[in-house]
Order: C-alpha cells, then sequence, then structure tokens
C-alpha cells in the first residue's frame, strides 16, 4: 500500500470548502432574493442577537411616510374685555361775564 | 437568485467562509481522530498499511488545524458579529452562545497544543507525549459540542447525519481503547509482580 500524498488531502479538504462555500451561497441569495425569505434567513442565519444588530441589515419594509402631526385644535380664548371708562371730566362752573 | 449572490458575498461572505471552514474543520478533525483510534487498535499487521494510515492521520490533523485557522480569522472578521480579538482568544468572552462558543475556543487551543505538540516529542518524551496525545479525543468531542450549541448549520440534515454516523464508531473504538490500555495496563503490573526466575 503506497503512502497518500499531502496534496491528495490538501486538494480534498479545498474542495470541500468551494462546495460547501457555494452551498451556502446559492441558499443565503435564493432566501434573500424574496422577502418572506429574507426573513426567514435572517432569523434562522442569527438567532440571538439579530433583533438588536440590525443597523446593517437593509429594512425589512418600507419606512413608514413620514406622518405630520396631529394637533388638537383649541379655540383661543377670548381676550378679557377691556371696559371702557370714560374718563370724568371735572365740571368747570361756567364763566359769567358782565357786560354793563 | 444570481443577481443576489454579490450583494449575499459583500454582506455575509465572512459568515459564510467561517461556516464553511468549521464544517471543513469538523470532518477533518473527525476524519483524524477515527484513524487515530483505528492505529491504537491495531487492526492491521502490515507495516505498510500502519504507515499509511500514520500518514493519512498526521495530514487531515494538520489539514484540521488550518481549516480552524481559517474558522477563527473569518469569525474575527465578520463585521455582524464584531467578537474582537479577545472574543475569539479568551473563552467564555463572546457574547453570543456564551457557553458554547467557549467551548470551540478551549477546542481550538487544545487542537493546536496537542496536534503540534507530535514535533515536540523528542523534547517532551515519547511516554509523556503518548499520554497527552491520548487528550485528543477531548477535541472531537468539544468540536462536537461547539457545533451543536452554537453552529449556524445544526439544524442541516447532513450535518446531522454526518455527525451521528462518525459519533457512534468514534464512541465504540475510543471505549476499545480504553479497555486495551487497561488490560495492557494489569499484565504489565502482573508481569511485574512475578517472581523471577533463581539464577543458578
Amino acid at each position: 500500500m503506497t503512502t497518500p500524498r499531502p496534496r491528495a488531502v490538501v486538494i480534498g479538504s479545498l474542495v470541500l470548502f468551494a462546495v460547501i462555500f457555494a452551498v451556502l451561497t446559492f441558499e443565503l441569495s435564493a432566501s434573500a432574493s424574496t422577502s418572506a425569505g429574507k426573513t426567514q434567513a435572517a432569523r434562522k442565519a442569527r438567532p440571538a442577537p439579530t433583533e438588536t444588530k440590525t443597523d446593517a441589515a437593509e429594512p425589512e419594509e418600507p419606512a413608514p411616510e413620514s406622518v405630520e402631526p396631529e394637533y388638537e385644535y383649541v379655540e383661543p380664548e377670548p381676550e378679557p374685555e377691556v371696559e371702557y371708562v370714560e374718563p370724568e371730566v371735572e365740571e368747570v362752573p361756567p364763566v359769567v361775564t358782565s357786560s354793563s | 437568485m444570481i443577481e443576489a449572490i454579490p450583494h449575499t458575498l459583500s454582506t455575509q461572505g465572512w459568515w459564510i467562509v467561517s461556516r464553511s471552514s468549521a464544517m471543513v474543520a469538523f470532518v477533518l478533525v473527525t476524519t483524524s481522530v477515527f484513524l487515530g483510534l483505528t492505529m491504537a487498535g491495531k487492526p492491521v499487521r502490515d507495516p505498510r498499511f500502519a504507515k499509511a494510515l500514520r500518514a493519512l492521520h498526521e495530514q487531515t490533523a494538520l489539514a484540521a488545524l488550518v481549516a480552524i485557522g481559517v474558522h477563527i480569522v473569518a469569525v474575527l472578521a465578520d463585521p455582524w458579529l464584531k467578537p474582537g480579538v479577545a472574543g475569539v482568544a479568551v473563552p467564555f468572552v463572546l457574547d453570543l452562545n456564551r457557553f458554547w462558543n467557549g467551548i470551540g475556543v478551549i477546542a481550538a487551543y487544545l487542537a493546536f497544543l496537542l496536534g503540534l505538540s507530535f514535533y515536540l516529542r523528542r523534547h517532551i518524551g515519547a511516554r509523556r507525549w503518548r499520554q497527552a496525545h491520548r487528550a485528543t479525543i477531548a477535541v472531537y468531542v468539544l468540536g462536537l459540542f461547539h457545533a451543536l450549541g452554537a453552529g449556524s448549520d445544526t439544524g442541516s440534515l447532513l450535518f446531522l447525519a454526518f455527525a451521528g454516523l462518525t459519533a457512534l464508531p468514534i464512541a465504540i473504538l475510543f471505549v476499545y481503547r480504553l479497555g486495551a490500555a487497561r488490560r495492557r495496563e494489569e499484565r504489565r503490573r502482573l508481569a511485574s509482580r512475578r517472581p523471577l526466575p533463581d539464577v543458578v
């Protein structure tokens, strides 16, 4: 029996690596091509901290449109009416001039 | 789907490399441990066969160390995981699956220490090296638990089939080897107790 050459093990390992790499790439790409699959693949792939580490990932759903904040209409209180007070006019007695 | 490949590789390339290298490493460690246990049982007395087995055992062990190295580098470079050097170098530091990844770090250290100790056996002594080399089964067991606990492909049928089909013969060979070592030890003890024949 001949001694196995190291080249066989190296080539075998590289081929195995290439096959697994290709299969995983195709699998992830196929999942990513559908939005539902994308979510499923992301959850399956990176379970624990996916929820907290999603900053790098693309958003699954379109961001909600910006909605103008609704303001409640409050009728302005009427300003207190200022009572008009007629200024008191000092009565001046009529000056009588005698013309004699 | 083809259009999605560049995007997948740019965003998840390192993760795919780490998964692929981990699976290759696991296959190589399993093969090497299986061959090592088979050699220890001395199934065939033919020295050429034993030499071929030993060469294959050594080559698969070295290739496994390279695959483990690639796995560590890929995990370190993963932009999503961001483990940092401490995360891959110090057991039980990485936040994600802390226990199972910690086991993986220990398994990697053991793999490098025990695997490369083969080339230092002249310095550490053949007997001591052989005793240490028996602990290599721990690399396989810890690696298996690391893969089952922290691996992204734990649910894969192919992985489970491979792990299950190889774990059983390895367990049988290991138990057989333990029994053989115990029997050998007992024989040696009995031989040492036997009185020496009188020399006239």
